[in-house]
């Protein structure tokens, strides 16, 4: 009985030691595992916001080349060379050959749309220039969010009395394919 | 003996293991902070500069003898006090298209994401026209349009605020 003690305490005591190193390792594991997610997300945080800003110039450089392309842009028809500005009497001929200019630009969907002042008729040879939407490309896949910037839209316009230029407000949309 | 070494090694675990989870948790809330998709802006600089550029182009219901004058005109004809051929005045005219171009453009308003805005011109660094609307924050975006005209130079501010 005597003899027995010494044994029980040293083995109650290799118990206690093992079971402390079990929750130091467990504990340190699951320090390292956040502190790892933490840089992690801290990188990754980083990486979507360069993602975002880069998506953001790519959107408005790509509107402001398609805005200033010479499919689109007004060049000297209205007086001086304008940026941002599009020349509504090109675009109507475009959308009456949609298809063949499809693949040109590289995205799904290109639209012009009238703000002030606002109308949401969609445009044809038959109602135009009296309407406000107008679709250059429009393929039926899935798409991102749009881009968007504000341009010009201008055509000529006559009265009883002159031919004058008028232009009024639109937004520029383009929109890519998803291919996630 | 035993129950003395037993109990510190207990008050020992207790205490690491506190340490461990405050930690975890002051991480996890900083993760959660940082896992968070960026806000999306809502309005962009670049937005706000091409609006002055296009709204610069807008033809507005001002005539003069010999064509209808886009809002830049306008602006000059503004500053000179000039009347309109039906006998409006400038100043108003473009008072209302700046206005309306403004309101439909950035949905300006309650319930709106952008609070308000604030479009004025200056005339040789001289505040020449003001129009506000809505509240004004500190979180917006802002574009300047410089152009001269007749010896003259002009620049178009415009503020919205989100």
């Amino acid at each position: 009985m005597v003899a027995r003690t010494p044994n029980r305490f040293n083995s109650k005591k290799g118990q206690l030691k093992i079971q402390q190193m079990a929750f130091m390792l467990i504990a340190i594991f699951l320090l390292f595992i956040l502190a790892g997610m933490f840089f992690l997300s801290i990188n990754l945080y980083n990486v979507r916001k360069t993602a975002v800003n880069l998506e953001e110039q790519n959107s408005m450089l790509l509107v402001s080349k398609l805005a200033n392309s010479p499919e689109f842009s007004c060049g000297n028809s209205f007086g001086t060379s304008r940026l941002n500005c599009i020349d509504f009497d090109k675009l109507i001929v475009l959308e009456d050959k949609k298809e063949e200019y499809a693949e040109l630009w590289g995205v799904a969907k290109i639209e012009i749309r009238k703000i002030f002042p606002r109308d949401d008729t969609i445009c044809s040879y038959e109602n135009y220039p009296d309407c406000g939407v107008i679709k250059i490309v429009d393929k039926k896949v899935n798409t991102l969010p749009a881009s968007s910037n504000f341009v010009s839209l201008c055509r000529k316009e006559a009265n009883e009395r002159m031919i004058y230029d008028k232009c009024e407000l639109a937004l520029l949309m383009i929109s890519s394919e998803d291919k996630t | 003996m035993i129950k003395d070494i037993k109990k510190r090694g207990q008050e020992e675990i207790v205490g690491f293991v506190v340490i461990v989870v405050i930690v975890s948790v002051i991480l996890l809330v900083l993760l959660s902070f940082l896992i968070r998709n960026p806000s999306e802006e809502i309005v962009n600089n670049y937005e706000v500069e091409s609006f002055i550029q296009s709204a610069l182009q807008y033809t507005s219901e001002c005539e003069d003898s010999t064509e209808f004058l886009a809002v830049q005109d306008l602006i000059i004809a503004c500053s000179e006090k000039t009347i309109c051929l039906d006998d409006k005045d400038s100043c108003n005219v473009l008072n209302e298209t700046i206005k309306g171009l403004i309101t439909k453009a950035w949905n300006v308003g309650e319930g709106s994401a952008v609070r308000g805005y604030k479009f004025s011109v200056s005339e040789d660094e001289v505040g020449t026209l003001l129009i506000k609307e809505g509240n004004e924050t500190s979180n917006y975006k802002g574009a300047v349009q410089p152009f001269a005209r007749r010896g003259k130079e002009y620049e178009v501010f415009l503020n919205i605020y989100e």
